[in-house]
């Protein structure tokens, strides 16, 4: 799966989550970050991880949510990692 | 302690009502007689599994809200949209329907109040609003695809809690609102809504807050309707707007409704030196517990202590008693004979709005409350509807060697009680509620001047 597939299916999860602004997705980059580019609230991250489980077929580890960095690219990143490791 | 000459008035109200539209929608419906009790079908599909199918329920739709279901699990909620984009998402990502009727009564209040937002955002700005039952339609959903279909909790997402705490119509207002003083709420079953709006009236009157949005919630939630039918204690075997009948003889169970009443309170000063309209004058609260052990049955000398504890500091006798009156065989002839025992058998009317919309828990107590403040504005009392035969003979209770109070049946009474609403001058009303646990509430509210 490329990198801009996974980051087409965040933007659609991220469109479900009604406390972001939609024009803020227009130009979702690896780059974006979710907190301080999107005004994600920080309750709201474990909603998208686990919208994104279910989106791209993975299942991560709570290890690996507990460090997951704030920008697009971190879980573009693990979304790869895990679907490599099953 | 009571800060001598401070006062607290009655300068906002709004909130979520059976069938209407609005307040207007409500006060209308009410002075024309009319039940706001319907068949509900989300408990007639269960058919001989649920004894009673009438409810004073409000749909998502006629509150102009939807429901957004979880992608991820099975028949939960995941957040709501207000189709009339009253509140932002954010609010409404963090609220059940309860606390969504809360921060729309609410807003409302605060408008009737003429509140500038550095009134409402201030420190002397406070919040307390409470709910008999918990966030049910959430929990149970949030619970059932934990336990029953084993799916991990982060599926449940980030407000499972926030949207089911017991003081979550309190928070969500004032996360709303941006109040920075005192947020809380008061749990006393069903006295919950007067329970709330006595404990604001104290921080008020004790100087400790010069504002307080107040009231109670119950949202309209199966579980909670279960759960009292599951008790044999809800009305059934009339039609729906003939199933809530306080006092009549052939009463057999309460209607288990929904809604929310909200109110704003000011010191009376503060509201007077602006201009506010003041929609009435809350005179005294009082509150106290039976003490006999019994966690369902009402005690009259309960009753008798609450009345006395009531009158104290002001013993004008009110024009309008508006009681509990629950349309439930022991609660209203107890209830009857105890106001009959203390003001006499003249000289005032009984108020039974439950007879209209039903017993609306949590909420039963603030929505009546603000019945009571239509009264007032009205100067009309609101009727005991369906009160058609009333027992010429004695209650058994009646009979027994240690019955202490009036040896009349209720029918004596019969000139008390209105069966439709009609004119009198109305300067107080007394608001009386209880709940499961021997609690008993009386407020006293006059005429706004």
């Amino acid at each position: 799966m490329e990198r801009q597939e996974i980051i087409d299916g965040l933007v659609e999860i991220l469109g479900t989550v009604r406390t972001i602004n939609p024009e803020k997705l227009k130009n979702v980059t690896e780059e974006t970050d979710f907190i301080s580019d999107l005004n994600t609230p920080s309750t709201e991250m474990i909603n998208i991880a686990a919208k994104a489980e279910q989106k791209f077929g993975v299942e991560f580890d709570d290890d690996d949510i507990d460090d997951l960095g704030s920008k697009i690219k971190d879980i573009v990143d693990l979304i790869i990692a895990t679907k490599e490791r099953s | 302690m009571q800060v001598s000459g401070r006062k607290v008035a009655v300068v906002g109200m709004g909130g979520a009502f059976p069938t209407c539209k609005n307040l207007d929608d409500f006060n209308q419906k009410l002075f024309s007689n009319q039940s706001l009790i319907r068949s509900w079908d989300k408990a007639s599909i269960f058919e001989k599994k649920i004894r009673s199918t009438v409810s004073g329920f409000i749909t998502e739709e006629e509150m102009d809200l939807e429901i957004i279901p979880s992608s991820l699990l099975e028949n939960y909620p995941e957040t709501y949209v207000d189709k009339l984009n009253r509140i932002q998402p954010g609010n409404l990502a963090t609220a059940d329907v309860g606390s969504i009727w809360a921060m729309l009564g609410a807003m409302d209040a605060i408008k009737m109040a003429g509140w500038e937002d550095s009134e409402t955002q201030s420190q002397q700005t406070g919040v307390v609003i409470g709910s008999g039952g918990a966030g049910h339609e959430v929990l149970r959903h949030a619970w059932h695809n934990f336990f029953e279909m084993g799916v991990k909790t982060r599926l449940v997402g980030s407000h499972a809690v926030d949207r089911a705490m017991v003081y979550r119509d309190a928070a969500n207002v004032s996360c709303l609102i941006k109040s920075k003083g005192v947020c809380e709420s008061i749990g006393s079953a069903c006295a919950t809504g007067l329970g709330n709006i006595g404990y604001a009236f104290r921080l008020i009157k004790f100087g400790i807050q010069d504002r307080v949005i107040a009231g109670g919630v119950e949202g309209t939630s199966l579980e909670t309707f279960i759960g009292f039918d599951a008790m044999q204690v809800l009305s059934r075997g009339f039609s729906p707007e003939e199933s809530s009948r306080p006092f009549d003889m052939n009463r057999n169970g309460f209607v288990c409704s929904f809604g929310a009443g909200i109110i704003a309170l000011e010191e009376y000063a503060s509201a007077k030196a602006r201009g506010a309209k003041i929609l009435g004058v809350i005179d005294d609260y009082f509150n106290n517990s039976d003490g006999d052990g019994d966690m369902f049955y009402p005690s009259f000398a309960g009753q008798q202590r609450l009345w006395k504890g009531l009158l104290t500091n002001d013993n004008r006798k009110p024009d309008v008693v508006k009681v509990h009156g629950t349309s439930t065989p022991a609660g209203d002839a107890i209830e009857l004979l105890s106001v009959v025992d203390t003001l006499g058998k003249k000289d005032y009317h009984i108020s039974a709005p439950k007879s209209q919309f039903g017993h609306m828990l949590g909420a039963a107590g603030s929505v009546e409350f603000i019945t009571a403040l239509l009264m007032l504005e009205n100067q009309k009392v609101l009727p005991c509807l369906n009160s058609n035969n009333l027992n010429p003979e004695l209650e058994n209770f009646q009979k027994t060697a240690n019955w202490q109070g009036p040896k009349e049946p209720l029918a004596a009474f019969r000139e008390l009680m209105p069966q439709e609403s009609f004119s009198k001058e109305i300067n107080k009303i007394a608001c009386l509620n209880y709940g499961f646990g021997g609690t008993n509430s009386a407020i006293s509210i006059s005429k706004g001047t």
